[in-house]
């Protein structure tokens, strides 16, 4: 089981790693970047989703998501 | 049906800033579902708060430190055995372990029930074997140098990188990042705890902690795996959670198959970036946390017990990832009759 896929997070954006005991806190956008990696959707989806949701454009969408994933790299989560 | 009555002994009831690891497990077999414990406290100083917690610990006995040879605390324990009862002993301290294994058998024979390690697994986790036992249960191990007299530490302290953990061959660990502290570190805890003095690699990563019982058969009798969140000065828990590190986890059960251990444990390892498990050290006992996995619904105390009295032991299937550990501090109030009749009798 991937780091991802066990992480649990709650509705108030707490993240924790069961493995490791390491939590974090993310904001909406990072809660619905980080459901849409841990349902393994597709990256163009979740450009997509938050083009529509949070009106702003798929350049700036797909940079917030490049910058969230290097954030969870560097948490060890990805 | 009433659960029949048992009387259990706990050593380390020195609820303390380094507290022994007594309190949890008397507190844990006071808690225990099915059994009716009373529970002796084995002090070895009157002041052991543990003497003076009555909700946890009925009776306190003051004994004759293990160093003595073992044949005074053996009598102690008769002693007690024949004048208040005692079916169950679980030494919690390190320094006691050898004596209680040497008579393990003796005290057995008279009715007094333990569950240890055998001398040869108590030896196998020593500090000394450890690079040895991780090599065999397929884990990492920092780069160790054993180091039996003081002309030796130079050339270990070049092969090996600074900084480095400096321990002694019982108890403490300390790191040094210069040549004189190493120096110092090793004077002062060869002096302490004699030869040999372990100097070794210092690795980085997540520290990850098990507890559990082996049941000297392969298996075990209840696992929980924490990390330390907060320590304190003296690398003590204060707070921390449970967590399911499923490598930790395997290499905690190849360790009970390959050495068939007896009795309770704390495997203590860090997680590298690269997920390598490095083994740093097994106590081969209860730590003072154990109260934790008895929260999270393995009553690993009364698991020893039962396994201990011959019963069966119904083993939870599992624990939650998650669960908080706070440690606090609290004080109690009483007059000082316990303190006299300890003082003066030895046994309150």
């Amino acid at each position: 089981m991937s780091k991802l896929s066990s992480l649990a997070l709650n509705d108030e954006g707490f993240a924790f790693d069961p493995s490791t005991g390491d939590s974090f806190v993310v904001n909406e956008t990072g809660q619905f970047i980080l459901k849409g990696l841990t349902a393994e959707v597709p990256a163009a989806e979740i450009i997509n989703g938050l083009v529509e949701t949070y009106d702003i454009g798929p350049e700036e969408a797909e940079r917030d998501l490049g910058d969230f994933c290097e954030r969870l790299r560097s948490y060890g989560v990805i | 049906m009433a659960a029949a009555k048992l009387t259990v002994a706990v050593s380390g009831i020195n609820a303390v800033d380094n507290p022994g690891p007594g309190a949890g497990v008397a507190r844990s077999l006071k808690e225990a579902e099915g059994l009716d414990i009373e529970v002796l406290g084995l002090a070895y100083d009157a002041m052991e708060p543990g003497i003076y917690m009555d909700w946890i610990i009925d009776r306190s006995f003051i004994m004759p430190y293990p160093s003595g040879g073992g044949e005074a605390l053996v009598e102690r324990l008769l002693y007690i055995k024949q004048n208040f009862g005692l079916d169950v002993v679980i030494p919690n301290l390190d320094s006691e372990l050898p004596v209680y294994i040497k008579y393990a058998r003796d005290l057995e024979k008279a009715g007094i029930k333990s569950f240890l390690p055998t001398r040869k697994q108590f030896q196998l986790r020593g500090k000394d074997n450890l690079p040895d036992l991780a090599k065999a249960i397929e884990v990492d191990v920092p780069e160790t140098r054993v180091v039996s007299s003081p002309d030796r530490l130079i050339p270990c302290l070049e092969e090996l990188q600074l900084p480095v953990m400096v321990k002694g061959t019982f108890y403490k660990a300390k790191r040094a990042y210069t040549r004189q502290e190493a120096i110092a570190h090793f004077q002062e805890l060869a002096n302490e705890w004699g030869y040999p003095v372990i100097i070794q690699e210092v690795v980085t990563g997540e520290e990850l902690n098990v507890v559990g019982v082996g049941d000297g058969e392969g298996g075990h009798l209840g696992l929980v795996g924490i990390k330390k969140s907060w320590i304190t000065s003296q690398g003590k828990i204060w707070t921390g959670m449970t967590v399911r590190h499923d490598g930790m986890l395997k290499a905690t059960q190849d360790l009970m198959t390959h050495t068939q251990w007896r009795g309770p444990f704390e495997l203590e390892c860090i997680i590298g970036s690269k997920g390598q498990i490095y083994l740093i050290e097994i106590n081969p006992r209860f730590p003072a946390w154990s109260y934790f996995s008895t929260g999270v619904g393995h009553n690993l105390a009364a698991n020893l017990v039962r396994k201990a009295m011959g019963d069966p032991v119904d083993i939870a299937a599992d624990y939650e990832a998650g669960k908080l550990f706070v440690r606090y501090t609290y004080e109690l109030v009483t007059d000082l009759t316990v303190f006299q009749k300890i003082v003066t009798r030895g046994e309150s």
